[in-house]
């Protein structure tokens, strides 16, 4: 598990992003009802961050083109991206953000890449 | 200072170079237009979040949007990273950005730069820094106006005060309401003449009598060629038999109610330099726009603005519009038709101005206080 921050540094309808070295980057969003969503921070079409893009009825809309993802899931809906990002586990706990990452290979764009090769 | 010849009548215009020469309009364009408050779009024109258009003014091309806050933004229509144009539609409506269409990069309605990318890459771009160049921005009349100097002028001294300067107060154009009124008709002329030629045609009346029978019709006392502009305080006065401020004399549309009796059945005129013309009359607002495009070439945008309720109620306003389309149709055809005149030899020293004319001459003085005298071309 790792500790994101207090939930109240986090107002709803925002989004973090957050270095979980050596794991790619994730983004860490507090929809306008209240819920939390963990996601990879990088779309998997083209390096853009995710938490830059705009939310709206439980999924991301990527930043730079027009695909978007799930953000209970992480699946993808439309192109560019033709797969999805990988969603992590939120726990908010006595007010404090924990996310627990997932263990599925993640889907980098071309020439992205974090970690021991990065 | 200006220029009399041998007849104490005639004051001398300036000569023709002034309104063909491409060096001069580029000058004019960075010593008038990039440093004056410049009238863009009705602030009705980009009502929601994301509503843009985009406008020439001087030698640069603006995008007028209104952001998330529903403020009005202006920004250069410029690209950050490499310079492509953002926005080449004349309006348009964005959802929550504008993207440049070459590498993406991505600006919110305030204008910082959201994401571009392998942005994270980068974390010592300043999303301020290179996020689109605002510029300073006024709402007044119901329009936005935007100034593209480091300093702007006090909008008061300049805009307020041309306003002042003709009607005596500000009171005055208050009682029509400008801000409040909705757009009844918006008709765009593209005219093939100098932004000055435009300027001049509409401060004088001596063409009256000749080229506008219809408002002469309308207006009678504009026969004698001195125009609403050569007075302050003055509004040229409906003929006795006119019944409204319409193409053929009929009965106009409701009155502004907060129009003062003596503002009543009267035409007032007043020119906000560089680029605005406002028209009085007590049941509708007359705005013109200039956007000088060259030397020869400048786009106007003319609005006729009513009550509200009368552009919601659909009451016909076509006999309304058609006087003062006339009225810019006549007066377009005679500045054109002066333009093929200017690159004349016999033109090369200028015309001159009669006394019911020689008010114009106080305009040529500023334009060359402005941006300096005009070559003569050999
Ligand atoms: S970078 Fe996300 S869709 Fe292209
Ligand atoms: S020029 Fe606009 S993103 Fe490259
Ligand atoms: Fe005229």
């Amino acid at each position: 598990m790792i500790e994101i921050c207090p939930l109240a540094d986090l107002p709803a309808g925002e989004a973090k992003r957050v270095l979980v070295p050596p794991h790619p980057p994730i983004a860490v969003f507090h929809t306008e009802d209240g819920a939390v969503y963990a996601l990879d921070d990088t779309c998997t079409h083209q390096d853009a961050s995710l938490a830059d893009g705009w939310v709206e009825d439980c999924r991301v809309e990527c930043p730079l083109h027009a695909s978007t993802f799930d953000l209970r899931t992480g699946g993808v809906d439309q192109p560019p991206a033709k797969v999805g990002v990988r969603a992590h586990a939120v726990t908010v706990q006595d007010g404090t953000i924990y996310v627990e990452l997932s263990d599925e290979t993640p889907n980098l764009p071309p020439g992205v890449s974090y970690g021991a090769s990065a | 200072m200006t220029d009399t010849v041998a007849t104490p009548s005639l004051i001398k215009t300036l000569p023709g170079a002034a309104y063909t020469d491409p060096a001069y309009f580029t000058a004019e364009q960075a010593a008038i237009f990039e440093t004056m408050w410049f009238c863009v779009v009705r602030s009705a024109d980009i009502p929601d979040p994301g509503s843009y258009r985009t406008v020439q003014v001087g030698r640069e091309s603006l995008i007028i949007s209104r952001a998330r806050d529903k403020s009005v933004k202006a920004f250069l229509n410029v690209c950050k990273h490499r310079g492509a144009r953002l926005c080449t539609d004349e309006q348009g409506q964005v959802q929550r950005s504008f993207q440049c269409p070459y590498h993406a990069w991505t600006y919110g309605l305030d204008g910082k730069l959201i994401a571009a990318p392998n942005l994270t890459k980068m974390p010592d771009i300043d999303r301020v820094e290179f996020g689109l160049t605002s510029l300073p921005v006024r709402e007044w009349l119901g329009y936005v106006w935007v100034c593209l100097a480091d300093e702007p002028p006090s909008f008061e001294d300049s805009v307020q005060q041309d306003i002042v300067d003709r009607l005596g107060d500000l009171d005055s154009i208050s009682h029509y309401d400008v801000a409040d009124l909705a757009l009844g008709k918006r008709i765009v002329y593209d005219v093939a003449a100098n932004w000055k030629l435009i300027i001049e045609n509409f401060m004088e009346c001596y063409h009256c009598a000749t080229i506008h029978p219809e408002l002469t019709e309308v207006l009678p006392e504009f026969a004698d060629g001195y125009a609403a502009q050569y007075f302050v305080g003055h509004g040229a006065e409906f003929g006795p038999d006119v019944k409204g401020f319409t193409v053929d004399g009929s009965e106009g549309l409701d009155k502004i109610p907060t129009v003062a009796d003596d503002q009543d059945r009267r035409y007032y005129a007043i020119t906000v330099r560089p680029q605005v013309f406002v028209n009085l009359v007590p049941d509708h607002v007359i705005i013109h726009r200039m956007f000088p495009l060259a030397a020869d070439r400048t786009v106007v945008e003319c609005d006729w603005l009513y009550l509200p309720s009368v552009v919601e109620a659909g009451k016909d306003v076509t006999a309304s519009v058609e006087l003062f389309h006339r009225v810019n149709s006549q007066d377009f055809d005679a500045c054109e038709r002066t333009q093929l005149g200017m690159s004349s030899r016999s033109y090369r020293e200028g015309g001159v101005l009669v006394p019911s004319e020689h008010h114009i001459g106080a305009f040529h003085d500023w334009v060359t206080s402005m941006v300096g005298t005009p070559r003569q071309e050999a």
